[in-house]
């Protein structure tokens, strides 16, 4: 077992068993399910528009070079730069050597997955430059220390009474304070650092290809901020997020908003083209886009997984699984959590390392059923589970079970034995100890006796069970079987 | 030269030597119901995400009465409505802009340095008024992305916004609140 897939165990089995956890997810994913079956009944046909949706970023997708180049194209003609970087260390090392030759001191940052996945606010920190996370919730997360929790919702896991008791701490704001307080704190503290920001650091919602725009969804107004005080702006994206035409967001912006919150569309959704125009009063005099591949052209490779590169990080995904409503994001320890984190990390990281994340899945499709772009998310995690099982990064021990068990199903004879031995070992309990992963949080129930083949055998082929048949000692219709610890 | 762009893009072709199978394909169904009449429905869409219309010139006057500090971008609408600003947008308690359009399906405002005076003034001042004409509302953001390719394919402005309701949070325990970094009240009043 890697690393990683033990941390994991670890993390689980601490927030499975927290009730209180649990209770803060529910209502938090309660009230965001009431706000998505609202939005719901604007549509006419929401299953159109996710199929609309879908063909846009299949398109984009399968046709990823022509529009990126297109992209840099129309970016470099508005008079801004592309910079293309292989890995996370690329992105870090161009930003934060743009920030260093500009002589940058502050950083202002608007909500970025992207910024998170490179690791950019340490980066930062390691230059002496300070960078300041302005959407609430991030906002929120950096004061703690903490990555976030969510694509969507960075502070899931806390309640009001966890963010003033951390203004308290930091700002002296009252134990009491309302969120409508606790945000007016901040918009107070992050005021000040957005006018004397010399640099914003956005990511994108979308690239657009024919305009060279890049499209921001904020409802805070910290990504318009962002993009208009500071004298630079950087903008760094995955090479998947570009978009055909601007006409495409007239449906990825209210689809995009529907999965996301439930809201028509979000408050804000601008389109950033390039530094300030000649004419133009205000906005940054550069404007740079460092386009990231970290590990997404060998997902792009994997004909079969492709169209993860769809997802368009709305977070419906993470809300609608059972998994993630019990052990939350931190357990997961990606930048991505939930399904679709557990779908790509594989890919953007370590194979080895991350596909034990591919099991905790029950694999019900509600990921499936919910994905706003029709990735087949539930079915990639089974095929992350083949892969692994192919270039052996499985268990040694599940290996040769399952080499038994194979062996064991392929004759009548083999099997009536192994089942016999099975249902001995079981009712005695000898076999409990190398059950113990099971059973320390679930019930096994205790095979009967007699197995199937042998009533049938003796008794069955007289009449179904609840009748009297030649011994009259049938299993009445309907009784289960004894249940044990 | 950076090597990255032509690994990147080498890597993409090669990738791309296999094609995937398209999804299920969109049907000729709406997507939404239609828009209705437009102005009825703007209003009503613009009122639910806690936009405020000012609905008289009366309403107008008594709404500017609380902001001594005004700035304004400069716009004929602008000016011959509220007249000229004397602050900046940094030191303003209100924005008063133009707008490119409206947009009935969302309630929306689209907003641009060039149809509103740059990107600070419709987003920094605690409130931001927009003076806009009737004729101005398209119906939905499909019609709204033809205006503006109209107005501006090949000299876009730097940026735009589509500005629906005031700034606003749910990120504490999903908890709404209004006024998070934007504008904390956002007013519209037709000159026409």
């Amino acid at each position: 077992m890697t690393a990683s897939a033990r941390q994991f165990i670890r993390a689980a089995t601490a927030k499975a068993a927290n009730p209180g956890h649990r209770a803060i997810l529910e209502n938090n994913i309660a009230t965001y399910d009431t706000a998505v079956a609202l939005g719901k009944t604007r549509y006419a046909s929401w299953e159109n528009a996710r199929s609309v949706a879908a063909q846009i970023k299949w398109n984009a997708v399968n046709h990823l070079g022509l529009y990126l180049e297109q992209f840099e194209r129309a970016v470099v003609k508005n008079g801004g730069r592309v910079f293309w970087a292989e890995t996370a260390e690329d992105a870090r090392c161009y930003i934060v050597e743009l920030a260093q030759q500009r002589g940058v001191h502050k950083v202002v940052k608007s909500k970025s997955m992207v910024s998170e996945e490179i690791d950019l606010n340490a980066a930062f920190a390691a230059a002496s430059i300070e960078s300041v996370e302005t959407d609430l919730g991030e906002f929120i997360c950096q004061l703690r220390g903490e990555p976030p929790y969510h694509i969507v919702t960075p502070i899931m896991h806390l309640t009001k009474t966890d963010v003033a008791a951390l203004f308290h701490e930091k700002f002296g704001t009252p134990l009491t304070a309302t969120a409508k307080e606790l945000a007016g704190v901040a918009r107070e503290q992050l005021r000040r650092v957005f006018l004397s920001a010399d640099m914003g650091v956005t990511g994108a919602n979308f690239l657009v290809a024919d305009t060279g725009m890049v499209a921001l969804s904020t409802n805070e107004g910290n990504g318009r901020l962002s993009v208009s005080l500071p004298r630079i702006h950087v903008v760094v994206a995955g090479i998947e997020k570009v978009i055909p035409r601007l006409e495409d967001l007239a449906v990825l912006w209210p689809v995009l908003a529907q999965v996301g919150t439930g809201q028509t569309v979000t408050s804000y959704n601008t389109l950033v083209g390039g530094p300030r125009r000649d004419g133009e009063t205000d906005g940054p005099v550069e404007f740079h886009v460092v386009l990231l591949d970290n590990g997404r052209t060998r997902l792009l490779a994997d004909v079969e997984q492709r169209d993860a590169l769809h997802c368009i990080r709305c977070g419906a995904c993470l809300n609608a699984c059972p998994v993630y409503k019990n052990i939350g994001g931190h357990a997961y320890g990606t930048t991505y959590q939930g399904p679709i984190g557990s779908v790509i990390t594989p890919h953007l990281r370590d194979a080895c390392e991350w596909s034990h994340l591919s099991y905790a899945s029950s694999l019900c499709g509600a990921c499936t059923g919910v994905c706003p772009v029709r990735i087949d998310i539930h079915h990639h995690l089974l095929h992350n589970r083949r892969n692994a099982v192919q270039r052996r990064f499985d268990n040694p021990f599940q290996r040769l079970a399952f080499k038994a068990w194979f062996w064991a199903m392929q004759d009548a004879t083999r099997y009536r034995v192994a089942s016999k031995l099975a249902r001995l070992a079981m009712r005695s309990g000898l076999a409990l100890p190398f059950l113990k992963p099971w059973t320390q949080c679930r019930d096994l129930p205790v095979p009967p006796a007699r197995s199937f083949r042998d009533w049938w055998r003796r008794e069955g082929r007289d009449g179904p069970p609840g009748r009297p048949n030649s011994s009259g000692a049938a299993r009445p219709a309907g009784a289960p079987y004894q249940q044990h610890k | 030269m950076n090597p990255a762009r032509s690994n990147i893009l080498s890597r993409i072709r090669a990738a791309l030597r296999t094609e995937t199978p398209r999804p299920l394909a969109p049907t000729d169904a709406l997507i939404w119901p239609p828009v209705g009449n437009a102005e009825p429905r703007f209003r009503a869409e613009f009122t639910a995400v806690r936009g405020e219309l000012l609905d008289s010139a009366q309403q107008l006057r008594e709404f500017l009465k609380a902001f001594p500090k005004i700035a304004t971008d400069g716009s004929a609408l602008v000016r011959q409505v509220a007249g000229d600003g004397t602050a900046t947008s940094r030191e303003a308690d209100i924005g008063i802009t133009g707008c490119d359009c409206l947009v009935a399906q969302t309630g929306s405002i689209i907003v641009s340095t060039r149809a509103s005076g740059g990107r600070a003034l419709s987003v920094l001042p605690p409130v931001h008024l927009v003076i806009a004409r009737r004729d101005q509302i398209v119906p939905d953001l499909a019609a709204a992305f033809t205006l503006l390719r109209q107005r501006y394919d090949g000299h876009w402005p730097s940026a735009l916004s589509l500005v629906t309701g005031p700034s606003r949070t749910a990120d504490i325990e999903k908890v709404l609140v209004m006024g998070a970094h934007g504008p904390k009240r956002l007013a519209l009043y037709f000159a026409d």
